[in-house]
């Protein structure tokens, strides 16, 4: 087995809101480990606890109680970070800089010196496709671009662990793309990558294993295949001309979930009673529009499964 | 040492781009230089000493805006780096909160000291105008008001380390009041009577700042003599005074969730 690079051991975090008389505990003593060379996702629904987890992992936020380490370092220490770097989320930079100036001022920060400093800086800007926008102020960017700057700051001293929060959530499917691209490049080059993210599809094309979070509690731990196998598949079939008798058979037999009625009438089922929900439909003379397999979103299996257990609890 | 030294230089040198944006600024060197101008037409009011007065002024203008310049544009950085996430990004560099906020303070230091030099050269050449005396001693008097600014910025500092800039404006302000009569407070606790009294004025008067120790205005402006001593104790305190109140500030800021 690879060496832990990440260590989370029974981290317990309250937070005291307002005043703070009453503690609200966040995470209920989570433990787990990620391994050399892998894109580990941390996956959980909002509010689960995975910004919590990397601001303690950053020495931003302080763990009430438990132990975490980074490359076998406390994480309260700042010397290990020479080898991490940290894309926060929604990531703000100073906007009176250029691109250019602020990965210069984090690569100082970071310690690289000399005409290495230029000469990183430049083919940064170029890996991340803002070689045109290099010399423009941040204040004009947009979110896919800051988001980029962000991935090229925690890159800047070519750190051996990459710490990215939510790092495709609110760009648009091509700037999704491409930081999905780059977060692949990066395994290619033998990083360490951990990813929070609250989306299902993906952890699908870039983890290697994930651990799954909510309400602050770890729930799975494991490689990403075995998780998403275990998930439950959703199709949409779209008919036409369906007859309300039919509907109501439909949504009692199938458990489908219907959406609009006699014209245009959208059904989500199990990806196994498809076909047969498609022959009880024709048999009624209905017409199929259109059938499309459903992405269930993390955060639906998971209110799913918490509701149904009922084991889970509001974080 | 050196690899902490030049992330200090990094962040201080950051920390005055920061602030050499901020309009308040602007807005007080401005009226800064107006109330050193108008020290003149003041003066003209009066048939003596009129060179006095443009002077008293001058110091006057210089100490109030040098002072509100640190207060009133210090206690917004930190504030702001933690409100708009980049601190997130700081931190996760090889930077300690120790270097953080020692590069926030000297960035912060740097940028008023540069107000300070713009004002005193204005106060000299309106001096020079009127046909005031520029002598040694208004040199050391002005010197020693960027020692007193050294300990402002410390105290602005200090205070926005755990609080908002709107608490962090007004503890400032108070401490640099009651920094300024910390002697009368000691006067009037030995003058009491009462042992209890004196001694919790005494008290009072160790932890709070003496800030009139930097005040040579009325040697300056009379044209004294000014001894060494009255120069270098006063600088060896403020930087004392100052180191302290910073490791403070980053003992308590080293101690925050950052959120
Ligand atoms: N500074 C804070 N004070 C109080 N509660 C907080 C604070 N930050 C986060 N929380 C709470 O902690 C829980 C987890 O938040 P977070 O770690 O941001 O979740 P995630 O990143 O998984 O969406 C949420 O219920 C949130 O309301
Ligand atoms: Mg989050």
């Amino acid at each position: 087995m690879a060496d832990a690079i990440v260590k989370v051991e029974a981290i317990v975090k309250d937070f005291r809101p307002g005043l703070g008389i009453r503690a609200k505990r966040v995470l209920h003593g989570i433990s787990f480990e990620v391994r050399e060379g892998e894109i580990f996702g941390f996956v959980g629904p909002n509010g689960a606890g995975k910004t919590t987890t990397l601001k303690i992992l950053m020495g931003l936020v302080r763990p009430t109680s438990g132990k975490a380490s980074v490359l076998g370092c406390p994480v309260r220490e700042s010397a290990f970070r020479r080898h991490v770097g940290f894309l926060p989320e929604n990531p703000y930079f100073y906007d009176f800089l250029t691109a250019r100036e602020i990965l210069d001022f984090y690569a100082k920060l970071s310690g690289v010196r000399g005409a290495a400093r230029k000469t990183r800086v430049s083919s940064l800007l170029e890996w991340v496709g803002l070689e045109g926008a290099a010399d423009e102020r941040l204040r004009g960017f947009s979110k896919g671009m800051l988001q980029r700057v962000g991935i090229a700051q925690a890159l800047v001293h070519d750190p051996k662990v990459i710490f990215l929060d939510e790092p495709m959530s609110g760009l648009d499917p091509i700037g999704r793309v491409a930081i999905r691209d780059l977060i692949l490049g990066l395994r290619a080059e033998g990083k360490t990558v951990f990813m929070n993210t609250h989306i299902l599809s993906d952890v699908e094309t870039t983890c290697d294993r994930v651990a799954i979070i909510a309400g602050g509690r770890i729930r799975y731990e494991g490689r990403t295949r075995a998780f998403l196998d275990g998930a439950e598949r959703l199709s949409d079939v779209v008919l036409a001309r369906l007859d309300a008798v039919c509907t109501a058979r439909l949504e009692q037999r199938y458990e489908a979930l219907v959406t609009g009625i006699g014209d245009r009438a959208e059904l989500r089922v199990r990806e196994k009673d498809v076909s047969a929900v498609l022959a009880e439909a024709l048999r009624a003379g209905a017409e199929v529009i259109s059938v499309t397999p459903y992405r269930v979103s993390l955060e639906e299996t998971f209110l799913a499964a918490v509701a149904s257990s009922g084991t889970g609890e509001a974080s | 040492m050196i690899d902490s030294c030049l992330r200090i230089a990094t962040l201080a040198e950051n920390t005055v781009r920061q602030a050499i944006r901020s309009r308040l600024l602007y807005t007080l060197l401005f009226f800064g230089l107006v109330m050193i101008a108008t020290s003149v037409a003041v003066s003209s009011l009066s048939y003596v000493e009129s060179e006095r007065i443009v002077q008293d002024v001058g110091f006057a203008a210089i100490r109030i805006f040098g002072v509100g310049i640190a207060i009133f544009v210090g206690v917004g950085l930190i504030h702001d780096e933690i409100e708009r996430r980049t601190l997130y990004t700081l931190l996760s560099k090889p930077v300690s909160r120790m270097e953080f906020i020692a590069g926030k303070y000297l960035g912060l230091l740097f940028t008023v000291w540069i107000q300070l030099a713009i004002l005193s050269l204005a106060f000299v050449l309106v001096s020079l105008a009127v046909g005031a005396p520029v002598t040694a001693s208004l040199f050391a008097a002005l010197g020693l008001i960027g020692a007193e600014l050294m300990v402002v910025v410390a105290i602005a500092t200090f205070f926005s380390s755990f609080t908002t800039p709107m608490l962090a404006s007004l503890m400032s302000v108070g401490i640099f009041v009651a920094g300024r009569l910390s002697r009368d407070i000691l006067q009037l606790g030995q003058g009491s009577g009462d042992t209890g009294t004196a001694a919790a004025a005494e008290a009072l008067y160790r932890v709070l700042p003496d800030l009139e120790a930097f005040d040579l205005t009325v040697q300056a402006v009379h044209g004294l003599p000014i001894a060494d001593a009255d120069v270098l104790l006063p600088l060896a305190y403020g930087i004392a005074y100052s180191a302290v109140l910073v490791m403070a500030a980053a003992w308590v800021f080293e101690r925050r969730d950052l959120r």
